[in-house]
């Protein structure tokens, strides 16, 4: 079974009113368990809405949301979806409510009515996977952005979700901070197993992703590899989005007339050009 | 000399068992002309800084002269803050969740109508603004900033500050959040305004990609100190220290020195992607005796030489207004607020 299967859907603003606008426009997906996928695409180009899709904080207008089998749309399911689907929004600072992390962390399996001793256990496992449990007694509203986010995964964490969905997580992070969700992320996919789709504007954190998915208006213009998406240079920048900084260093090469392929990785680049020079 | 900076510290929850020091002693002059890009880690003391410039942190200790208009720690005499801020634009991080009024027109008039200004010239300086950040005046002032894309309201709020007609600006992670094309938009738009608008510009960010692409000088915090203010060209002489700051340095930098450190003699004078692209060129033709040429060859993602700002597609019509834009539509998607 797929951990997502997207039917179809279409969503839309003011649905039977004239001015209605599709933001997802007829798209079909299927994501199986334990992929990495990041999602990119210009502003405004129904990523989040995507996202907010699968874990039924939006409904489709038309078609249909699969969480392992569960439709979003079915009113005695979505307790069930939510727990699956964990989400982690943009901005560190309004992910907090407690003033005190393990209280923070501990506030999803509460309300989800976990016993004590297990609610304890999860709150060390999920802040150890992070590399934040040294901070169990601190307090988050003193610490970094990169910190703080990884608190939100945390958070998320305990709830045991199968899906992580990191809704432009790292956009508003310095580049430490950055690597630091990301390494996080993929070491959750890695050892947990857990499902990741990395919502992002930085193309270069796509690069460690199995799974790429470019979106444009609502619809899915690109889904393959990273470095297979990549080799696309001129059709994405028609969709306002562009190949990472190596990529496009070889292709201004190419252009005076020295091919060095074209690289997704630094290192690759660095190589070809130690062969050439 | 546009702002002397002399002695400046400053130390949050000063007298409590959570004092922490933000800037210490800080000398700085920022000259008329100057493109200044700030960098440092989080934490290490820019923004608080650039509160100081804008009047919105009153120094502890030191002082600070700008345009004539002298903060010092002293109660007395008063400044005049509203003339300061008249004079040093300064643009936030996410400005667009600034943006409040219900038209556009009512959002960029804000600024200027604080400062008094009779409604005729009010008037103009707004359509001014507009036009200077590439929107469209006619078509975008009376519609509500909400309708727009993410970049256009982020044009719209800068707008706003250069409707004051400051003689700097600062402006704080510019770029941030934008997706490419919205990101190359707004970079343009600087150059732009430094061109035709606001001589002196102060830029902070965390991508020095970015910062070397139009600084001419980079000042570095780290630890609430100045650790380097240099030439832009300057700087990245010492990578290796920037580096132990946890501070990125240049991808062309980066590869530079790679290749240097695999033996390839690689000039030292390499910052940018044209530079090094140009330094490519010049050793391969040497190995291999060709004679290829880097000249033409641009790195601009996307053409804006034509109209760097408002791109065919962004103006808004009759068709597609309110712009199909989900991160307009859905309210949930502003997580800031």
């Amino acid at each position: 079974m797929s951990a997502i299967e997207v039917k179809r859907v279409t969503f839309s603003y003011n649905a039977n009113q004239p001015d209605r606008v599709d933001v997802i426009k007829d798209l079909s997906l299927s994501i199986e368990e334990g992929t990495f996928v990041a999602l990119v695409g210009h502003n405004g180009s129904g990523k989040s809405t995507l996202a907010k899709l699968l874990n039924g904080l939006l409904l489709p207008t038309k078609g249909e949301v699969r969480i392992f089998g569960n439709s979003t749309m079915d009113a005695s399911k979505i307790y069930e979806v939510r727990k699956n689907v964990g989400m982690v929004f943009q901005n560190p600072d309004n992910q907090m409510i407690a003033s005190i992390v393990e209280d923070d962390i501990a506030f999803g399996p509460e309300n989800l009515g976990v016993e004590r001793e297990e609610i304890i256990r999860r709150v060390d496992w999920a802040l150890t996977k992070v590399g934040m449990l040294a901070h169990k007694k601190g307090t988050p509203f003193k610490m970094s952005g990169g910190q703080k986010q990884r608190l939100a995964i945390a958070g998320v964490l305990a709830i045991m979700p199968r899906v992580l969905v990191l809704d432009e997580s790292t956009a508003m992070l310095d580049p430490q901070g950055r690597s630091e969700v990301l390494k996080v992320a993929h070491e959750l996919n890695k050892d947990e197993g857990i499902t990741v789709i990395h919502i992002t504007h930085y193309m270069e954190e796509a690069l460690g992703a199995d799974r790429l998915i470019v979106m444009n208006d609502g619809e899915i213009a690109f889904d393959d590899t990273p470095s297979n998406v990549f080799t696309h240079d001129e059709e994405l920048k028609k969709i306002k989005l562009a190949v990472p900084w190596d990529t496009q260093f070889a292709i201004a090469l190419k252009k005076a007339g020295i091919d060095v392929g074209l690289p997704v990785k630094e290192e690759d680049l660095i190589d070809s050009l130690c062969q050439l020079l | 000399m546009s702002i002397v900076i002399k002695n400046l510290s400053f130390t949050y929850s000063r007298n409590t068992p959570y004092e922490k020091k933000a800037l210490d002693n800080i000398n700085l002059e920022i000259n008329e002309g100057d493109f200044l890009g700030i960098i440092g880690h989080t934490g290490s003391g820019k923004s608080t800084f650039i509160q100081h410039i804008n009047g919105l942190i009153k120094p502890q200790e030191g002082e600070i002269e700008i345009f004539d208009i002298k903060l010092t720690p002293a109660k007395r005499p008063r400044v005049d803050l509203k003339a300061l801020r008249s004079q040093v634009g300064m643009v936030f991080q996410y400005p667009e969740y600034q943006l409040f009024a219900d038209t556009v027109e009512k959002d960029v008039a804000f600024g200027p109508k604080n400062l008094g200004l009779p409604a005729d010239e009010i008037k103009e300086r707004v359509k001014q603004a507009i036009e200077m950040v590439g929107l469209d005046y006619e078509a975008v002032k009376d519609r509500a900033p909400f309708e727009l894309s993410g970049g256009q309201k982020r044009r719209v709020a800068i707008a706003g500050i250069i409707a004051m007609r400051p003689k700097m600006l600062i402006l704080d992670e510019p770029t941030a959040g934008l997706d490419p094309y919205g990101k190359e938009q707004i970079l343009n738009l600087i150059v732009h305004l430094k061109k035709h608008c606001s001589p002196t510009i102060v830029v902070i960010s965390h991508d020095i990609d970015e910062i070397t692409r139009f600084a001419t000088r980079i000042v570095v915090f780290n630890d609430s100190k100045i650790v380097y203010d240099e030439p832009m060209r300057e700087l990245f002489k010492h990578s290796h220290m920037l580096n132990q700051m946890g501070l990125d340095i240049p991808r062309a930098v980066k590869i530079a020195n790679a290749l240097r450190y695999k033996g390839i003699d690689v000039s030292d004078d390499i910052v940018t992607a044209e530079d090094l692209l140009k330094e490519v060129v010049r050793l391969y033709n040497k190995k291999h005796n060709t004679e290829k040429k880097a000249d033409g060859v641009s790195f601009d993602l996307y053409d804006f030489s034509q109209k760097w700002a408002a791109a065919e597609d962004e103006k808004p019509t009759p068709e597609n207004a309110p712009a199909p834009d989900a991160d307009n539509i859905t309210p949930t998607d502003k997580q800031s607020e």
